[in-house]
């Protein structure tokens, strides 16, 4: 499909709107006599400045670099590039309409009625499900594709108003391969056995092919003619002597096959559409396919996409944490080493995969970054910090618009590439471009679907349809696919409700409630029980869990959340500075049934243990054999800013380091001694270093996103040069190029055209002008091309001279011109880029 | 979604909770299909494995039924990836079935023919099955039977053993009522099976072979008899120790019409075959020069019936022995499937299916087992005794812990608090329970005890004559003390769930009068002993047990351990 749905008319009104009044070059060639453009070009430049912007909007490559004329548009819109590109995008049933004007074009005018036909769309029935508007039939399917196809100028109308006859642009049969539709080379018409425009005559297929066939075809003929109809149109001579030779030989006698060489016969374009019906393909492809999956309930997708969506941020969380205990070096050729992702891994509770995507997903959102110090490491950010004050559904929304934008390929961890090196996460090794254009593909995959389960098989099948010319790897696919399980943007594998609102583009508040909707309601109540364990009936409130977490020990996690508590898990709450009491009044609190006694001995036990050795720090320690010495010490005023604390009687302790200390108790008098470092006790208080602000750095780089290039603005400006270009208003060029660059927007004539390069044949009349400009060098020698017509060339020679010289083109070719040089009856092949200009050679 | 009891998790627990009022429903509809992990007393835990759903299958419940009870009770959306799981594993159960084919004999067959290729293409099965006799059908020698079907359980593709039993040599065995007493004191009196016990043999005669789970003092005895009964051949009844064998000879003499004549007893101290046999599992595994020397029991005579009484204890040479048997029916009997060894799948593989299941607060709801309260006394060591502990080499500690001389004391208040009941004290260590049987002026049984005497002091415990008796391990599994009232554990070997329930078990019988049973542990607090006291009083808990910890001095208080 080409762009927005703007470009789609109604034939009849491409048709008589294209070829609006004539231009002056075509008068003054000598043929403008009627109002049908001749060639391409004309059909180019015969459009309203409405046309040339739906072109280029449905086209944005052939507005980069900006061409200078409209004839370069055309010649660059009827390159092979630009047609690959073009046709990359094409669905299924775009290229086989595209295709039956291909194999139909010729002396009979192709009108949209024609490819219906040979599409096979009116024998398809009439509805095709729902189209963007409305139900449509099979026919004005095939009508808006050949529409589509004329606006982005795949197809031009050489055809008067009111009787279209569509005609292919230049080069679209050489993209399109030999065989279009499988169909055989076509043959001048007074060879030919049968004509398209026969098609309507008969209605039954079986009744034509038997009309065109002789009467007497021999034993076989049929066979070997049924075997080439639906192509490939090549086959291989059998040998000689066998019954099906004969039949080969008589079928190539009675002018129904080709014989190419000397072992391959080719069954012509004309009679492979007899054989057909004057169908080009057997199956019209007009709507993407709904492969079968699984019928999901929308409320177990809802709930399986909240349960990974709140497994997704837990691990997000287990991350940071673990993160910030210990940070994994950056590796030099950036990207998280194989033994840190499987340390991250472990502590996720989860395999390498997932854990690669989970680290991704956190470094996308900001969460994790690499801190840039020497040397460098992965840490936790401070946007770490303002997650912590998240709930579960602000967390999600953080991390599934980082998704949504993201260019990353985490399902490539793990493979090598092109050297043969792992390919690291986090690395620059899995940026890819195209992935958030897959995504978005994928999501409208599922969305057309809503409510069935599909595989990556099966959205490729839909995938190929789309674009059948550029198939996405399925890895990426599957990848993608497996992401959004493990984000909830899909449960049991269809579109999940906050896996719609991803697709629609939802900003961070909107995919928030999108997730709250999908949420079980949350639960505030724990069922303690004797056996040590509580169960949460649900989702647990945030402080809840954070009860839980700090004071027992998840053994089972869904649903329902079962803990269980140990005198790990307690101590590890009494270590937060709950005090026991606090803690059983806490459970007790949020408890139905009052506090088992197994439980409560349990926590009454491990704080009685809890207490029992205690840990401080200290700078440095006076002791003394006798304890009068140290008497007093503690209480004495002059010496408080030491920070001493009694521990025994022999025993102080002090908050400044040992130095200090020493200096200060021989200031007062006392003898001591420092003491070696064996015992000595260090303040065991890691810092933790500060985390790098992430939202500073990025504004140092500036924004991410790459600017938006072309604009409709920008279109109008292009469109508006071109024109006046057209018209040979050389001031209007350079004004409005002028103002074009005052409005900031880039511009691509600028490096085109050397300074001081010859400029003089710019006032001369357009359309036999001496071109140096690439895209009219080439569109002349197309033009020339295709008429067999002579064009002066001047070229570099060998020795960097120019050389002019009146030549013949003979084929144009991936960057090469052979040509005929009637002067010297030889024949030449140039470089492309050794041509200086290009010159009609009227006569 | 309904407002159900279950709580479904993705990790294949199932939850269920208590208080709601469609709690009872939702246990019945599970209860086929989930292992009861731990029914404390508000939330019970159930798993879904792949044992368990294959029983499910063998008892007739198809994956459907599965997925339906699931979805009817649980109260949020069931995790989509498990009840594909659920279907994906029933639907292995019987893709595979051995069956006996006319002409060809016995035969593994399949309605599957890539499942019958994946599994012949196993090494496992290279030497256990013969020729091919079409795509669906091979050959499988008799003998490798068993063998087979462990195998195939270990490939995940359970084999439905349909190929039958021998009918084994005719017996005629009645259930008697009145009793045939077997004292001169004892009366006759009127009695039939519980409706539970019925239920249990007609699931497993129904099923062919299996296993049947009921709690102790649950009577397994008489499901064994009246699957004797149903059977009518000669019967083999393997047994734990020899204390066991002769219980069931007495239980067997005083439930049904046979005669002591009748019934063998195939021990280390005597050998004798008879129509109904009960042979010891140590005999059975007994080795001279390498080779098992007993083996020739199994194929004495025509058995009709093999009865393993305590499957979960069942030593891996019955495994291998049990292989060989699979053309007879095969009953076994336990409190509970879990195994400390993990060795579950064999018993479904080689004694057969999960028949019969009752969960142990069901029957003592229905008053057949007392109610029982726990309690963990803790008591704290002396700091001369704490010194010695902390500076113990880590293999002496537990024995350090749990033969700690204040527990004597403690077990002395106990057994005060309690004048009136029958008190049995159990531990380990044999100089603590001289010490304690010396203290408490009780007769004490251990290994050494010989049977005669053990016998005797068993009787004079039940019938009133003492009220007070100190046990070794030796009392662990199989001995019928009806009338314990209070157990108190002094040292157990490492906190072993199997050995948990049988000293629970030793209580756990009906009371005459109904009161409540105590089962009390002294735990020496801060050491090993308590970390073991932990397992226990998980295991305790998770069973439904209502569990306290006192301290020692607490003890002293006149209510504390009412």
């Amino acid at each position: 499909m080409f762009g927005d749905e703007g470009a789609a008319r109604s034939i009849d009104q491409m048709a008589s709107t294209s070829p609006r009044g004539t231009v002056e070059a075509d008068v003054a060639d000598g043929a403008g006599v009627t109002d049908a453009p001749r060639t391409f070009t004309e059909a180019i430049r015969g459009r309203d400045d409405d046309e040339l912007l739906t072109l280029l909007r449905a086209r944005p490559d052939l507005a980069t670099p900006s061409p200078s004329t409209l004839r370069s548009l055309a010649a660059r819109a009827s390159s092979r590039t630009a047609l690959e590109r073009a046709l990359a995008h094409a669905d299924a049933r775009t290229l086989q309409a595209l295709e039956a004007v291909v194999a139909l074009a010729g002396e009979v005018p192709v009108t949209p009625g024609e490819v219906r036909r040979a599409v096979g769309a009116d024998d398809v029935a009439a509805d095709l499900g729902p189209a963007p508007d409305g139900p449509e039939d099979a026919g004005s399917v095939v009508e808006r594709a050949l529409a589509d196809a004329l606006a982005a100028a795949l197809l031009w109308d050489a055809g008067e108003p009111g009787r279209p006859d569509l005609r292919p642009a230049p080069g679209l049969d050489d993209v399109l391969g030999p065989h279009p539709a499988g169909l055989g080379p076509a043959r001048p018409a007074e060879r030919r056995t049968w004509s398209p425009s026969d098609a309507g005559k008969t209605t039954k297929d079986s009744a034509r092919a038997d009309q065109l066939l002789p009467e007497d075809l021999p034993r076989g003929g049929r066979e070997v003619l049924d075997a080439l109809a639906w192509g490939p149109p090549i086959g291989l001579v059998p040998a000689p002597g066998t019954p099906a030779r004969e039949a080969v030989d008589a079928l190539v006698d009675a002018r129904l096959l080709l014989r190419t060489d000397g072992r391959h016969v080719t069954l012509p374009r004309d009679v492979g559409l007899a054989l057909r019906g004057g169908r080009t393909h057997r199956s019209p492809e007009l709507a993407p396919p709904r492969p079968d999956g699984r019928t999901v309930p929308q409320v177990v997708v809802d709930a399986e996409a909240a349960s990974a969506a709140l497994e997704l941020v837990r691990r997000v969380d287990l991350l940071v944490a673990a993160w910030d205990d210990a940070a994994p070096a950056v590796l030099r050729s950036g990207g998280l080493g194989v033994r840190d992702l499987r340390r991250t891994a472990q502590a996720l509770g989860t395999d390498e995969v997932d854990a690669a995507f989970v680290v991704e997903l956190a470094a996308a959102a900001g969460v994790v970054a690499d801190d840039g110090e020497a040397p460098p490491s992965y840490r936790p950010t401070t946007v770490a910090d303002q997650w912590e004050g998240m709930d579960d559904a602000e967390r999600w929304a953080l991390l599934a618009a980082a998704w949504a934008g993201s260019r990353r390929t985490p399902w490539l961890v793990g493979s090598r590439d092109e050297k043969g090196n792992l390919r690291a996460p986090l690395s620059g090794d899995l940026h890819r471009g195209w992935v958030p254009r897959l995504r978005r593909q994928v999501l409208e995959v599922l969305a057309a679907q809503q409510g069935t389960a599909l595989d990556s098989g099966a959205v490729m099948t839909v995938l190929r349809w789309h674009a059948p010319r550029t198939v996405p790897p399925e890895q990426a696919v599957a990848g993608l696919l497996a992401e959004a399980a493990l984000l909830g943007a899909t449960g049991a594998g269809a579109l999940s409700g906050p896996g719609a609102a991803i697709r629609e583009g939802a900003d961070r508040a909107a995919l928030v409630g999108a997730l709250r909707a999908t949420l079980p309601p949350e639960v505030d109540e724990v069922l303690l029980q004797g056996d040590l364990t509580g169960i949460v009936p649900g989702r647990p409130s945030q402080a809840l869990a954070m009860l839980l977490e700090r004071s027992a020990d998840v053994e089972s996690r869904g649903a329902a959340t079962t803990v269980r508590f140990s005198p790990a898990s307690v101590t590890r709450a009494l270590d937060h500075g709950t005090a026991a009491d606090e803690l059983l009044d806490a459970l007790a609190h949020r408890s139905r049934v009052p506090v088992p006694q197994p439980l409560e001995y349990l926590v009454r036990d491990t704080a009685r243990r809890h207490e029992s050795l205690r840990v401080g720090s200290a700078g440095s320690y006076v002791r003394a054999a006798d304890p009068t010495v140290l008497a007093g010490l503690a209480a004495d005023p002059r010496l408080a800013h030491l920070g001493l604390v009694r521990l025994a009687p022999t025993v102080l302790a002090a908050a400044v380091p040992a130095v200090e200390l020493h200096d200060a108790l021989r200031a007062r008098g006392l003898l001591s001694a420092l003491e070696g470092p064996d015992g000595r006790v260090l303040s065991a208080r890691l810092r933790r270093p500060p985390r790098p602000d992430r939202t500073a750095r990025e504004a140092r780089r500036g924004p991410a996103a790459e600017p938006e290039t072309t604009s409709d603005d920008a279109r109008a400006h292009l469109v508006a040069r071109l024109r006046a270009a057209d018209s040979g208003d050389d001031t209007a060029v350079d004004r409005l190029a002028g103002a074009h660059r005052a409005a900031g927007a880039p511009n691509g004539t600028n490096g085109s055209r050397p300074p001081g390069a010859p400029n003089g044949s710019r006032s001369a009349a357009p359309g036999r002008v001496r071109t140096t400009e690439p895209g009219d060098a080439l569109a002349t020698l197309h033009d020339a091309l295709r008429d067999g017509r002579l064009v002066w060339i001047e070229m570099v020679g060998a020795s960097g001279t120019l050389e002019r010289r009146a030549l013949k083109p003979l084929r144009l070719d991936g960057g090469r011109l052979r040509a005929l040089d009637p002067a010297r009856e030889a024949e030449l092949t140039v470089a492309v880029h050794r041509i200086a200009a290009v010159e009609p050679a009227d006569g | 979604m309904t407002d159900g009891p279950l709580i479904v998790q993705s990790d294949k627990s199932v939850l269920l909770e208590v208080d709601h009022p469609r709690a009872d429903d939702a246990r019945r509809a599970i209860a086929p299909f989930a292992e009861l992990e731990r029914a404390p007393e508000h939330v019970h835990t159930y798993r879904l494995t792949s044992l368990g759903l294959w029983n499910a299958r063998a008892a007739g419940h198809d994956a459907e039924q599965v997925v339906n009870t699931l979805i009817e009770y649980s109260r949020y959306p069931v995790p989509h990836a498990l009840l594909i799981d659920v279907a994906e594993t029933m639907g292995r159960y019987g893709r595979l079935t051995l069956a006996t084919h006319p002409t060809h004999g016995l035969v593994l067959e399949s309605t599957d023919r890539a499942v019958l290729a994946e599994v012949l293409k196993s090494k496992r099965t290279a030497g256990l099955v013969g020729d091919r006799v079409d795509e669906q059908t091979v050959v499988v020698h008799p003998s490798e039977r068993g063998h087979l079907k462990q195998v195939l359980v270990k490939l995940g593709w359970p084999a439905e053993d349909l190929a039958g039993y021998v009918d084994g040599e005719k017996h005629e065995i009645a259930l008697a009522s009145p009793t045939h007493p077997r004292t001169p004191t004892e009366v006759p009196k009127e009695w039939e099976m519980r409706p539970y016990q019925a239920q249990a043999v007609d699931g497993f005669w129904h099923g062919g072979s299996g296993v049947v789970v009921l709690p102790c003092g649950a009577g397994k005895t008489i499901v064994g008899a009246g699957a004797m009964a149903k059977s009518g051949t000669t019967t083999l009844i393997l047994v734990t120790n020899t204390v066991s064998a002769r219980q069931w000879r007495d239980e067997l003499v005083r439930r049904t019409t046979l005669t002591e004549d009748e019934i063998g007893e195939y021990s280390g101290s005597r050998k004798e075959i008879k129509p109904v046999t009960i042979a010891t599992y140590q005999v059975l595994t007994t080795k001279r020069k390498g080779v098992y020397s007993h083996l020739e029991l199994l194929d004495a005579r025509d058995w009709g019936l093999v009865l393993y009484d305590e499957v979960h204890l069942l030593p891996a040479p019955i495994f291998r022995m049990t292989a060989d048997l699979q053309a007879r029916r095969r009953l076994g009997l336990t409190a509970t499937l879990v195994r400390e060894d993990g060795r579950e799948d064999e018993v479904f593989s080689l004694i057969g299916p999960k028949r019969y299941d009752a969960p142990w607060k069901d029957i003592e709801a229905q008053g057949y087992i007392a109610p029982a309260d726990c309690v963990e006394v803790r008591l704290t060591l002396p700091e001369h005794e704490r010194m010695v502990y902390a500076t113990a080499e880590p293999e002496d500690k537990y024995r350090l812990a749990a033969c700690a001389p204040g527990k004597n004391r403690v077990v002395e208040q106990i057994v005060a608090q309690h004048p009136d009941d029958q008190v049995l004290v159990i531990g380990q260590y044999l100089d603590q329970l001289e010490e304690l049987s010396a203290h408490l002026d009780a007769p004490l049984i251990t290994g050494a005890t010989t049977v005669r005497e053990r016998q005797r002091l068993f009787e004079a415990f039940r019938s009133g004559e003492i009220s007070r008796l100190v046990v070794s391990k030796v009392a662990n599994f199989s001995i019928d003390l009806p009338e314990a009232s209070v157990a108190i554990q002094v040292s157990g070997s490492f906190g072993s769930r199997q050995e948990e329930a049988q000293r629970l078990g030793r209580v756990m019988r009906p009371k005459a009068d109904g009161r409540t049973a105590h089962f009390y542990a002294v735990v020496a607090r801060d050491t090993v002993d308590q970390d073991f006291a932990a397992h226990r009083q998980r295991f305790l808990a998770e069973q439904g047990y209502a569990y306290r910890i006192v301290d020692a001095e607490d003890l002293e208080a006149p209510d504390a351990a009412r």
